[in-house]
């Protein structure tokens, strides 16, 4: 018994005196996922990362915009989707006090994306950051102006409509060339 | 080839109808469905094997039967010294018997080898397979108001988000505890109401005045039905960190577990780094589950100087998970072919800085312990687990360390790095608390050398395979990690589509309840409690207890605070005023 107490007496105070100072977690702590609006392009892989689908990336009701949103009440902070982001919109921060009251839609973090149209149906399809972030991911990579100038055109098309103009081009006897 | 001997000996028992093997430790025996108890018992008892776990298993659309698979870790019985297999035989071998579904019934093990007994139990609830001849035919996991007939995980049974109407509290059916005979017995229920520290269980105590002459537990309060949920919707990148969320103590031992059980399923082999920082996790793991259980055994005796400074030394350890995998508790780091995070020089300095500090000042607050008579004498004696009850039971971990019995599978069957670290495993005679509590401390410094000779031992090479990698279906193998509290067992079997068949997923102390009702005869209900709790399966208490004198009818509700008091001071006996 009065060994404990001599081990008190030696180390002293242990304790923080948090919430009254800061305190400080490691360096590479795996906090709240942090979400730059700015940057984010709607590319959709951190909805596909996550494994407890806490970020779900789809259009609202009626189309008119891309829906980025993440339910802190089912994160699990594996730091996947930090891990695939391209432009590092998603990084997982230090921060830690997460606890709300009654409010769970505080939880919640939403971002509004504008959406592009495709060119052929008028019909959406994807974000507009998504579509100007591959036409500069081509145009720092060495391609041909002419080539640039092509992509300008088929970015702008949905998947379904360059499906559909693919196959009538085989069909018709449009030969298809690539550089 | 390893369990070739024990597959010879079994074929000259009983008629071995085909033999698998799964990759090089692990084989499988397919026998006639009588033969069954037989070839269990004659392995168990014969040739010292000891259950890990049974599974099991709708196989209805493979070859249109049930199957049930008994895994015996072929290591020895350990009752005396050199009674144990020689460390290059050591292997699983698996019994399987397959039931057709017209008859649902099979010949009971259990009269044969006790350690079965919950696993036939949980047989009936989850496939409706009937285990003839078992004494005790309960139901195990699911709930008493669950409707008859309806065997979750059968594969043509129910949609994984079904859930049953619940019947009113008065419609439930009673639930029958299995009593001892005699008059003058008190009823002591222990739970299953507001459970103030971690888990929910529902302890009969069976008394004559304060002593214990009897008990009788049920759990899964919190069955949650995972094994349905990772069949149905996860993937093998989910799954780790669904397994990670079994425990809250050695969740990471259950992600281990989990991920190289699927890989063994494909002989997928994971580079050095990752093996030896596996290791390191579950080690830490040790470190902060251990000194929270010395702990908890000292806060229950009331004892709170010496709890305070074990938990604040067990910080230590939560500081040291959160600087090399960037989380306190859950490291979510474990995927399929490796880890996701590697450790950096820096952090190595760290930690090495972390461990010296818990280790002396472990040192310091143990010999304060040891020194305290009255801690002593709360601790010795106490909760004795007798070593044949724990050969029999299949007991793992600390528990049957305690009891004498030298089984640890980082030394009977070294997976991951283990084959290149030295370590000697605890063990402890007497049985009692108090050798329970010594095992944790000397694993506590082992786990501290064990850290160290990674960090010195482990190769600069990648964490993680090229994942070119396919599952195979029907490719199915067990993996087994020694986890604070004993080892986790998990066994997968491979489906299509990147999803599991069959995940039955066994968590240490499943096989150490079993063996609790031994270890609460003849002792007083003030350490009821100590006894649980030394078992270290989360200590479970309550908010109130009913107490029910049978003789003279009275009762008397007490409050978690009463009983609490009275296992801290052991003065002024809750129940005098019935007696």
């Amino acid at each position: 018994m009065m060994k404990l107490l001599d081990i008190s007496k030696k180390y002293g105070d242990t304790t923080h005196k948090y919430p009254f100072e800061p305190y400080n977690v490691a360096k590479n702590f795996r906090g709240k996922p942090a979400y730059t609006f700015d940057l984010c392009i709607g590319c959709a892989a951190c909805g596909i990362a996550c494994p407890s689908n806490a970020i779900t990336v789809q259009f609202n009701d009626d189309k008119s915009k891309l829906v980025w949103e993440f339910d802190c009440g089912r994160c699990i902070f594996c730091g996947r989707c930090d891990e695939v982001c391209p432009t590092g919109a998603i990084r997982l921060s230090e921060e830690f006090e997460l606890a709300v009251k009654f409010d769970k839609s505080a939880l919640i973090q939403r971002g509004e994306l504008e959406v592009q149209y495709c060119t052929q149906c008028q019909k959406p399809f994807s974000a507009k950051r998504l579509i100007k972030y591959s036409f500069e991911c081509l145009s720092k990579a060495n391609v041909s102006e002419k080539r640039l100038e092509e992509a300008k055109e088929y970015l702008g098309v949905c998947p379904t409509c360059k499906k559909q103009a693919t196959v009538a081009n085989f069909t018709s006897g449009k030969e298809m060339v690539i550089e | 080839m390893k369990c070739d001997t024990f597959i010879e000996a079994l074929s000259a028992r009983v008629k071995v109808l085909e033999v698998t093997r799964q990759c090089e430790d692990q084989v499988t025996a397919l026998v006639e469905l009588n033969d069954l108890p037989e070839a269990v018992r004659f392995l168990y008892y014969d040739m010292g094997g000891y259950l890990s776990t049974m599974i099991p298993n709708d196989e209805r659309s493979i070859n249109k039967h049930y199957a049930l698979y008994y895994a015996l870790s072929m290591e020895g019985g350990k009752m005396f010294e050199g009674d144990e297999i020689a460390q290059d035989e050591k292997c699983f071998v698996t019994i399987k018997a397959l039931i057709s579904p017209d008859s649902l019934t099979y010949p009971s093990v259990t009269p044969l080898v006790p350690a079965c007994v919950w696993y036939e139990r949980e047989a009936y609830d989850m496939f409706g397979l009937v285990a003839e001849g078992l004494p005790d035919k309960r139901r195990l996991a699911l709930s008493d108001d669950w409707p008859e007939g309806l065997f979750p995980l059968r594969k043509d049974a129910m949609d994984y988000r079904y859930r049953p109407d619940m019947k009113d509290h008065y419609m439930e059916p009673e639930y029958e505890f299995l009593r001892p005979e005699g008059s003058g017995i008190i009823d002591v229920p222990l739970g299953p109401l507001h459970i103030t520290a971690d888990e929910p269980g529902h302890f009969r105590l069976f008394c004559d005045g304060d002593t214990i002459i009897d008990a009788d537990y049920r759990l899964f309060y919190q069955h949650r039905g995972m094994e349905k949920l990772a069949e149905n919707r996860m993937n093998y990148d989910q799954m780790g960190y669904l397994a990670e969320r079994v425990c809250g103590i050695c969740g990471y031992a259950h992600s281990i577990a989990c991920i190289e059980a699927a890989e063994k399923a494909i002989n997928l082999e994971i580079p050095a780094r990752a093996q030896a920082i596996r290791v390191i996790c579950s080690e830490i793991e040790r470190l902060h589950s251990h000194l929270l259980n010395i702990g908890l055994a000292c806060e229950v005796t009331g004892n709170y100087n010496a709890f305070m400074h074990i938990f604040r030394i067990r910080e230590y350890s939560m500081k040291l998970a959160e600087l090399v995998t960037g989380g306190r508790k859950t490291y979510g780091n474990v995927v399929m072919g490796g880890l996701r995070r590697d450790m950096t020089g820096v952090e190595i300095k760290e930690s090495l800085k972390i461990l010296k500090i818990i280790e002396t000042q472990a040192d310091e607050v143990w010999d304060a312990v040891m020194d305290d008579q009255r801690q002593m004498k709360r601790w010795k004696g106490v909760g004795i687990l007798d070593k044949q009850v724990a050969r029999d039971f299949s007991a793992v971990g600390p528990n049957i360390r305690g009891s004498g019995i030298k089984r640890d599978t980082r030394y009977d069957h070294p997976y991951d790095f283990f084959k290149q670290i030295e370590f000697d495993v605890a063990v402890v005679e007497g049985g009692d608390v108090f050798a329970r509590e010594m095992v944790r401390y000397m694993e506590l410094k082992s786990s501290v050398s064990i850290i160290r000779q990674c960090f010195e031992l482990m190769p600069q090479t990648a964490i993680i395979v090229d994942p070119k990698f396919h599952v195979k279906p029907e490719n199915y193998a067990l993996a087994y990690v020694e986890a604070p509290r004993g080892d986790n067992v998990h066994w997968i079997m491979q489906g299509s589509a990147q999803k599991v068949f069959r995940w039955r997923c066994r968590a240490a102390t499943y096989n150490n309840w079993p063996s609790l009702r031994f270890q609460f005869r003849g002792n007083t209900i003030a350490d009821a409690a100590l006894i649980v709790c030394s078992l270290d399966p989360c200590y479970s208490c309550t908010e109130r207890v009913t107490v029910v004198d049978m003789k003279s009818k009275k009762s008397k509700i007490l409050t978690h605070a009463d009983l609490k008091n009275f296992a801290r001071t052991q003065k002024e006996s809750p129940l005098k005023d019935l007696r």
